[in-house]
């Protein structure tokens, strides 16, 4: 099968990506990660048109997805257990995995989006704030995935409603941290091309909680 | 192999079946489940005591080896310190379970806040990895801890429900009979004398092979399954309310371990290591976990 038409059976879940309990297609699902990850992240690395910046940003969407998921998946496989959702596991996990390979899939159709808006205009803010946009229409995409999948499963079980909502908010905590070290992906055009910044080894929660803090504080 | 199907076993809910539990059995020794508290609370440990490593002042491995330790055993001399008291409620209650039993479920809560625990530890090893903020650790820690805890405190009340609960034949609307339920609690007759409870004659040596696993499509839901099943009996027979023993015992258990174990972490501390001081296995006794708590939150956003 095309690779188009593999990501078309992802989106329509269809075939091996279907819903329910069957072999996980990994290496579909991989592939789909690694090249719509990378095709966003070259596009999104691509203002200031610098080839590096886009080949470090293409490197580093695919890692921020696949590492986030590794990190919260021994949380995810427990919570299910505990749960005693264990039986459901492997199309919990379908639906997981192919949210995320979907989240990939949208990015690089939204690629083109971002590179319009690249051309169009030279402001860096709404450069982020595109991509920010961008990265919350594509990870619209992946939960509507994730819901297709986790449908049948919380009809059968309400308690699967948990097993989702403990994965997506430990997700989203980790996916954010993990945004933040592996900054830049857009790549300021007074700062030099890297793949980390320097100051990388921070974290973003303090960061923001110090900015509200001074904010809040005058 | 066998401390994961031991894990397995425990998280499925293979050892807190309700229907064994109302028979007050608990079919895992208390031996196995204190090793896996121990590997799991290790596995945990060795996360957190990361931290101790790679802080930018005072690197130390030897902090890793300490909450290695530290982190199973805070667990472990907890429930050693609680456990008396807390059978003590459990028997006032008159619970089904013997006091072996009663240490094994609380072992089995403990081993499941510690899954949960070093489920999470790979979260706490990214963030160790991306941030120097001692602050920020601290606070991540002690609400992994408050997550893993409220869910072994979610499960331990699912389980004690089940012990507590009538049984079957009240949950589909029959009456219940109130002498059998004392006898079978092993508590006083009207007379005075002392029945053994019937199950507990029968009930198997703990076995140290975990059980198999249930086949997909099988009646098991897991752990929670225990919660629900009280739920069912109250509203079938919301005037009994036969779990009113269980809330009680699980209200004050709740209490004592949570007391216990927060100020047996504050004994047991550095668990982290703060990057200003050089590394040392206890602190000097000052303070209480509480303060310190509130000064870390405040230090947080100074």
């Amino acid at each position: 099968m095309s690779l188009a038409g593999t990501a078309d059976a992802l989106l329509r879940a269809e075939g091996r990506f279907s819903v329910g309990r069957g072999r996980l297609p990994w290496r579909g699902l991989a592939t789909l990660l690694v090249l719509g990850g990378f095709g966003y992240g070259a596009a999104m690395g691509s203002w200031g048109t610098r080839p590096l910046q886009s080949l470090y940003s293409g490197v580093k969407v695919p890692l921020l997805l696949a590492i986030s998921s590794a990190v919260c998946l021994p949380n995810f496989f427990v919570v299910n257990s505990i749960l005693g959702l264990r039986d459901d596991f492997s199309a919990a996990c379908r639906g997981v995995f192919a949210a995320q390979a979907t989240v990939a899939v949208a990015l690089v159709a939204l690629a083109p989006v971002t590179a319009t808006l690249y051309a169009s205009s030279g402001d860096y803010d709404l450069a982020i704030v595109g991509n920010g946009a961008m990265f919350l229409i594509g990870t619209i995409a992946g939960q509507w995935t994730l819901q297709r999948h986790y449908r049948p499963l919380v009809a059968r079980d309400p308690r699967h409603r948990i097993g989702r909502n403990v994965w997506l908010t430990l997700y989203v905590f980790v996916a954010i941290q993990l945004a933040w070290v592996l900054r830049p992906f857009i790549g300021a055009s007074n700062q030099p091309t890297q793949f980390f910044r320097d100051e990388a080894w921070s974290n973003a929660y303090v960061v923001v909680s110090k900015l509200i803090w001074s904010l809040l504080a005058g | 192999m066998k401390l994961f199907q031991h894990v397995d076993a425990l998280l499925r809910g293979s050892y807190t079946d309700p229907e064994d539990l109302r028979a007050g059995r608990i079919p895992v020794s208390a031996r196995a489940l204190g090793r896996v508290a121990l590997v799991l609370g290790v596995v945990y440990g060795a996360f957190m005591g990361l931290y101790g490593v790679l802080r930018p002042e005072n690197a130390s491995v030897s902090q890793l080896v300490a909450t290695s330790v530290k982190v199973p055993l805070l667990f472990l001399l907890t429930l050693a310190v609680t456990y008396p008291s807390l059978y003590v409620f459990s028997a006032l209650a008159r619970s089904r379970l013997r006091a072996h039993d009663t240490l094994r479920m609380l072992l089995v809560a403990v081993s499941v806040n510690l899954a949960l625990l070093a489920s999470l530890g790979p979260v706490t090893g990214f963030f160790t990895l991306s941030t120097e903020s001692y602050p920020f650790m601290v606070l991540l820690n002690v609400v992994f801890f408050g997550v893993a805890g409220f869910v072994g405190l979610r499960f331990l009340g699912g389980a004690l429900d089940s012990v507590f609960s009538v049984g079957p034949a009240t949950a589909e609307g029959e009456t219940s009979d109130a002498a059998d339920t004392v006898a079978a609690t092993g508590a006083e007759d009207a007379d005075g004398t002392k029945d053994e409870p019937a199950a507990d004659a029968a009930s198997p040596a703990p076995d140290e092979t975990p059980p198999p696993a249930p086949a997909y499509g099988g009646t098991w839901r897991g752990p929670r399954a225990a919660p629900l099943v009280t739920a069912q009996t109250r509203r079938d027979d919301p005037a009994g309310d036969a779990s009113a023993p269980a809330r009680r015992v699980f209200v004050i258990w709740t209490f004592i371990y949570a007391v216990v174990g927060a100020q047996m972490g504050w004994i047991l501390r550095p668990f982290i290591g703060s990057p200003g001081r050089a590394f040392e296995w206890f602190r000097e006794r000052d303070s209480h976990f509480f303060e310190a708590l509130v000064d870390t939150i405040a230090r947080l956003f100074s």
